[in-house]
């Protein structure tokens, strides 16, 4: 599977480009509104590159994730009001708790296909609200029911994972995303990747070719919910106050799923492409339209979702790599020489 | 010690017994055919050995340890590889992808399971299409990719289902020879077939199996003039008594 991140110069070139951008973003865009935009642009791409380790290459439709973000936001959030525990140790724990969590339910659920997974992930995500919804203590932790968690303002402190300035935030999603985005290319050209998307696309075929499916799901689930996690802790620590329904709400779910799928699921930039198309088509509908026509954003989301899925069903990506090879003149090479045996391009 | 064996093995589906105790033996090196008409319980025999289902007694055994039981990817850890009757690509990945899955069984490093999966690539003359995806081959190209991922595993006996099933006869011509080749590779094959061209040119040993029991066994010639085989497949009048 060849995409933009392979090794011709050109490709180099671009991504050098990219983070050049990238990095030096908050040198031009002052404003805190625009930052706080670019923020959430990179939060879900990030979340839509962490579901992407298990909703694009295991072949599974997970519709829950966000009760992962609220795992990881209410284990931080919790150990650091109670238990004064820095928000980064926390979110490791998080992190932990959510892989855990992941591969509980992983274990019955990672059988069903199709529509039956993605139904008992929505589930799963929506009794954990309804849980949260409706407890204040949970054995020994405050989760303080519906009306949700206030972390006590810090100042500027590293430590306490706060920060007046917005961009401080900025690079911290930033860096994750790259994180995540180096593991998935890492994954994908391993074993554990050419496993995966094997037992993704016919369970039965892989397994007689020597793939332990059940195993690797649960493996690419464990990731997924690991990093799912720590945009949890990110989220919590960005606005200090969230309740149940902004970080497990089917609303998160759901726009993880529509970014993926529009953006190409099961490629390492479809989601950051999702994100860069889908997020600024949000935020506009949101400042412009939230006060007649509030949740249109959801309305265009599934427009554009149908759009996509009929006239190109692997996503946007697809198109956007071919015009790239296009301009760049690097279609002529879409089949490279043979190359000799025990050479891999790393 | 036969290399693959089956004891006694019978698999009941409910009231319907597809396999009833059925003992085969397959040695190191042969090509050993199955053959029976439909329903006889060919695929589901396969599908015990392969580790798709557990028999429901008896055992199977492979250099003589028992592996009944074991799930498909454990059997394939052990040297037994299959194709299927329906072929299976990973439709949207390209040939070499597919063959790198079966190599991975051997190797945990992309660079030898690279190279692993280049030359059965070569041994099956698949080499000029390593990079179309897998969806867009011809029939003959799928069954090849079946066995080209199948052979990857570098299995001990490799379990054929039905590979020449909707091949031209040139093409069935073909493969016979490939099939060949792979067992001068050193390859134990037990392969399910309905063309008899094939199968009793390319078999050294035969069983026939019939609603589930094996009904006869022997060389190519002695199972084209055995009797109860004449009756399975042609009805009782086509059985001439010899005597």
């Amino acid at each position: 599977m060849r995409t933009l991140l392979t090794h011709a110069p050109q490709n180099k070139l671009l991504l050098l480009a990219a983070l050049l951008v990238a990095f030096g973003l908050p040198l031009v865009v002052t404003s805190p509104t625009y930052l706080q935009i670019l923020i959430l642009l990179f939060f879900y791409a990030y979340l839509t590159s962490s579901w992407n380790l298990v909703g694009g290459f295991a072949g599974v439709l997970p519709l829950g994730h966000s009760a992962f973000v609220a795992l990881g936001a209410y284990t931080s959030t919790i150990l650091y009001l109670q238990y004064g525990i820095s928000p980064w140790i926390g979110m490791l724990v998080g992190g932990v708790v959510a892989s855990t969590v992941g591969i509980i339910i992983g274990i019955p659920t990672l059988k069903l296909r199709g529509a039956y997974f993605a139904l008992a992930t929505i589930a799963f995500a929506e009794a954990i609200r309804v849980l949260i919804e409706n407890t204040d203590q949970l054995g020994p932790f405050k989760v303080n029911g519906p009306r949700g968690l206030l972390i006590n303002l810090a100042g500027n402190s590293f430590s306490a994972y706060q920060f007046t300035s917005k961009v401080p935030y900025y690079y911290i999603i930033l860096i994750l995303l790259l994180i995540v985005l180096g593991l998935t290319v890492l994954l994908m050209r391993s074993k554990i990747g050419y496993y995966l998307s094997a037992g993704g696309e016919d369970p039965e075929a892989a397994q007689s070719l020597g793939v332990n499916v059940a195993k690797y799901k649960l493996l690419a689930m464990a990731l997924s919910c690991f990093f799912t996690a720590l945009a949890g802790t990110f989220y919590a620590q960005l606005m200090l106050y969230f309740y149940p329904k902004s970080i497990c709400g089917l609303d998160m779910s759901f726009e993880i799923a529509f970014i993926a799928l529009i953006g190409g699921r099961g490629t390492i930039l479809g989601p950051v492409l999702g994100a860069l198309l889908l997020r600024p088509l949000n935020e506009m509908t949101r400042i412009y339209l939230s006060g007649t026509l509030p949740g249109l954003h959801l309305v265009i989301f599934g427009l554009v979702l149908i759009l996509v899925m009929l006239y190109q069903p692997r996503g946007i990506q697809e198109p956007l790599t071919r015009l790239f090879r296009r301009l760049t003149g690097l279609n002529k090479t879409t089949v490279p020489p043979a190359p000799t045996k025990g050479t891999v391009p790393s | 010690m036969s290399l693959l064996a089956t004891r006694n093995v019978t698999k009941r589906f409910g009231g319907l017994t597809a396999v009833n105790d059925v003992s085969i033996s397959v040695e190191k090196g042969q090509i050993v055919g199955i053959i029976g008409p439909n329903g006889a319980g060919k695929t589901t025999l396969f599908n015990c050995i392969a580790g798709a289902f557990p028999p429901t007694t008896g055992e199977i055994l492979l250099d003589g340890r028992i592996v009944s039981g074991k799930a498909p990817y454990e059997a394939c850890g052990l040297g037994i590889a299959r194709t299927f009757q329906v072929v299976k690509p990973f439709a949207q990945k390209s040939v070499l992808y597919n063959v790198m899955v079966g190599a991975f069984a051997t190797t945990n490093s992309p660079a030898k399971a690279r190279g692993q999966a280049l030359e059965v690539i070569a041994f099956l003359q698949l080499d000029q299409k390593q990079e179309i995806l897998a969806k867009s081959l011809t029939l003959p190209d799928r069954k090849r990719l079946e066995l080209a991922r199948a052979l990857a595993t570098r299995p001990k006996v490799l379990l054929l289902d039905e590979v020449m099933a909707g091949l031209r006869p040139s093409e069935v011509a073909e493969m016979i020879v490939l099939i060949g080749k792979i067992r001068d590779s050193g390859v134990t094959l037990l392969i399910v077939e309905h063309i008899m061209q094939a199968i009793m040119s390319l078999s050294d040993h035969i069983f026939v199996l019939n609603f589930g029991q094996l009904i006869a066994e022997g060389s190519p010639n002695q199972i084209a003039n055995n009797e109860e085989v004449i009756k399975a497949y042609l009805g009782a009048a086509y059985a001439v008594n010899e005597d």
